[in-house]
């Protein structure tokens, strides 16, 4: 029987390998994919409590419409960021994040 | 009806007359000149329509609100009581005069619109100190009598000695005006007002219900004093006033005369009710006065510049009206400071005529000008034997009446020095009547001449009064019982005959010591170098006690030390504090601080993802610990 903490421990454990994969890959587009596995932990959680909470049908309907929106600005956002690690690639021959250091004193 | 109230009016035309002379003078005929003298001549006019009002109606006074701060109210108010309308006299009078008189001895000067600018805003300062009714607006007249001598002091401020002297005695003066300034605000915070009848009632009453405290009161009217001691000349303050003599002569004569250094001597007797309530400090006043009439008396034997001498001669004179104050004898004083005014003006005039006809101020060059210069020579011997105090002339009558408010308020001792010292300016006086206009001619005698009739019309104005003014001590009529009783109101009148025999004998005395002294020096070649102290056979004391007197005491050079070694070591003190601690470590430490902080601080700004990553993760964290775990 899948129950809610079934949702729960799957996010957690999603959004810290998304977590490790933001602070340890040196790829920017493996950095990129480790964001997309957090916004997706916490479209679990978010489908999690609107099936198994006791809610009524609106709000169940909320969250999930919730989600959509959250897959929606994620792709927009990955567009965003595909574009910006072509023209990074293409200006520097690299997409390594360790020598993307320009915003700094 | 033309009476004591429109008595405002007459500082007020001065003041326009200086507003219209000082921007449109230029395009008028005689630069202007003319409406400073029509004003002072209409101040004159209407001084005499104020005081027949004043005699028949009494006293009056008109305000109108100038700042009104909570309950506290600040007005642009006159009093026209008796000692206004008194000085409201002499200054319009001697004003007058001296502009009348300028007109002649400016002739052709650059900037001679300037002057009589100058003249009617000192003037209109003047005047309306005269009027003020209360603290405030008094202080306010009080330095724009000091900015009207500083600019007629300096008239001539192309000559470095001029621009000179003129700084001193705005400094000078200055220095005594903190103190009036510091006295005025005790009052206020001791009374509540600044109005200065309303000063009066509440000090006293105060001072009987016991919420004033004598050391408050003491204390306000000591500093009080210091003003008027920079402002009358009074030692140690006196210092400005030979330098002073760098101005244009008539200048002297309207400064020694009626309008700067009679201010002082003015505010005294102004607030001579509080005075009486501070018997410690009046007794400060007396010694005062006392000191410096003795001491300016034996500078003005020595000097061999005229103005100088008669210059020391005013400030022995101020002393001699404020140890008349300080005796309690405030008719006295005033009475002293009308004679000495009208007097010393016409000597001042006098100078100027003697400088006109012949081209010098050194007394040594000058001698038996009374053959070329009779009208000058006749009025200036009036007025050196008015304020010697030779028996009929008008300082005659005032000195007895001092001698007599001494003699009854004060210790014996203080009667006994004051006529030691009355015999040095019966003497010092004698001394420069005779070096100018008696004895041999010397040097600046060969081209002289006697000066035009409007320099000496002024002169023949001024000698009826500095010989017959004296006699208004006396009551004449039922309605005017005596300057005393018009003055104060208190029943006084009459001489004592015991102090005109010593007085008198005391000035018959001291014209035979002159006369001992120039005895033979006609002949002698020394007189030409130098008066009579310092003659070969003089003792060795004798020359030594000369030099002291011919460097003045060595007071300037005391001044000096003091400002070299006190106060610009205190200003190098205080500015390198200001440098090292307020500016360097209080404004600029915390600047520095953070600069060098940031030096270290913004390495954490490394520019790489992971660290912010980090940063935002590791905080995440740490906020949901923190939720967890507290309570």
């Amino acid at each position: 029987m899948i129950e809610l903490a079934h949702f729960q421990l799957l996010g957690a454990a999603l959004f810290a390998i998304g977590v490790y994969g933001v602070l340890a890959r040196r790829s920017a587009v493996l950095v990129l994919m480790s964001i997309e596995l957090m916004l997706n932990a916490v479209n679990l959680n978010l489908i999690g409590y609107a099936a198994f909470m006791d809610f009524t049908e609106a709000q169940r309907a909320l969250g999930q419409v919730l989600v959509i929106f959250v897959i929606t600005i994620a792709a927009a956002e990955l567009a965003l960021a595909v574009a910006i690690i072509l023209r990074l690639y293409r200006n520097r021959s690299s997409v390594n994040m360790d020598e993307i250091d320009l915003m700094k004193w | 009806m033309i009476g004591i109230e429109s008595a405002w009016l007459i500082p007020t035309l001065s003041a326009a007359a200086f507003v219209v002379v000082a921007l449109a003078g230029r395009w008028l005929p005689m630069r202007g000149a003319f409406i400073s003298i029509a004003a002072a001549l209409l101040g004159f006019v209407l001084f005499w329509f104020a005081l027949a009002d004043l005699m028949r109606n009494g006293d009056g006074a008109f305000s109108v609100n100038w700042l009104v701060l909570g309950d506290l109210t600040i007005t642009w108010g006159v009093i026209v009581d008796r000692l206004s309308v008194t000085m409201l006299g002499l200054v319009t009078f001697v004003a007058l005069l001296v502009q009348v008189y300028s007109i002649e001895y400016m002739r052709g000067e650059p900037r001679f619109g300037w002057y009589y600018a100058a003249h009617a805003l000192f003037a209109a300062a003047m005047l309306t100190l005269v009027l003020a009714d209360n603290l405030v607006f008094l202080y306010l007249a009080w330095e724009l009598v000091g900015l009207g001598s500083y600019l007629l002091i300096g008239f001539w401020h192309e000559k470095r000695p001029a621009a000179e002297a003129a700084k001193k005695a705005f400094i000078t003066t200055r220095i005594g005006d903190v103190g009036l300034l510091i006295g005025i605000i005790l009052l206020y915070r001791a009374t509540g007002t600044f109005d200065i009848t309303g000063v009066i009632h509440a000090v006293e009453n105060g001072l009987e219900a016991g919420l004033v405290s004598q050391g408050t009161v003491n204390a306000a009217l000591f500093l009080i004093f210091l003003g008027a001691m920079g402002k009358s000349a009074q030692f140690p303050f006196h210092v400005w006033l030979p330098d002073a003599m760098e101005g244009p002569t008539p200048v002297s004569a309207l400064i020694h005369a009626a309008t700067m250094v009679a201010a002082g001597v003015f505010l005294v007797a102004r607030l001579m009710p509080l005075f009486e309530m501070a018997p410690a400090v009046l007794l400060v006043v007396t010694c005062v006065g006392l000191f410096t009439f003795a001491f300016a008396g034996t500078l003005a034997l020595v000097m061999t510049d005229l103005k100088r001498a008669l210059a020391y001669s005013t400030i022995s004179h101020l002393g001699l009206m404020m140890l008349s104050l300080g005796a309690f004898g405030m008719a006295a004083a005033m009475l002293h400071l009308l004679a000495h005014g009208v007097s010393k003006a016409m000597l001042f005039l006098g100078a100027g005529s003697v400088t006109h006809g012949t081209g010098k101020t050194d007394m040594r060059e000058m001698g038996g000008l009374w053959r070329k210069m009779p009208i000058t020579a006749i009025t200036f011997t009036i007025g050196a034997a008015s304020l010697a105090g030779v028996a009929p002339f008008s300082g005659f009558f005032s000195k007895e009446e001092v001698l007599r408010a001494v003699l009854e308020h004060r210790h014996p001792i203080f009667l006994v020095l004051t006529l030691a010292a009355s015999f040095l300016s019966a003497l010092y006086m004698g001394r420069v009547t005779f070096m100018v206009f008696f004895g041999r001619n010397r040097s600046g005698a060969e081209h002289a001449h006697e000066s035009p009739w409007l320099m000496t019309t002024p002169l023949l104005l001024l000698a009826p009064f500095a010989l017959a003014l004296g006699l208004i001590t006396f009551g004449w009529s039922d309605a005017y019982p005596g300057f005393g009783s018009f003055l104060t109101g208190e029943d006084r009148h009459g001489l004592d005959p015991w102090l005109i025999g010593v007085s008198n004998g005391i000035v018959i005395g001291s014209v035979i010591t002159l006369w001992a002294w120039y005895k033979g020096s006609q002949a002698s070649d020394d007189f030409d170098t130098e008066a009579y102290p310092t003659r070969a056979r003089a003792p060795a004391w004798w020359r030594q006690a000369n030099r002291v007197l011919v460097n003045k005491y060595y007071v300037d050079e005391a001044c000096q030390w003091l400002i070299d070694r006190v106060v610009l070591a205190l200003g190098r003190f205080v500015a390198l504090f200001d440098r090292i601690v307020v500016n360097d470590t209080a404004v600029d430490g915390p600047a520095v601080s953070v600069m060098l902080s940031a030096l270290r601080v913004r390495y954490i700004q490394s520019g790489r993802i992971y660290t912010y990553a980090m940063a935002m993760a590791i905080g995440i964290v740490s906020l949901a610990l923190l939720w967890w775990l507290a309570p």
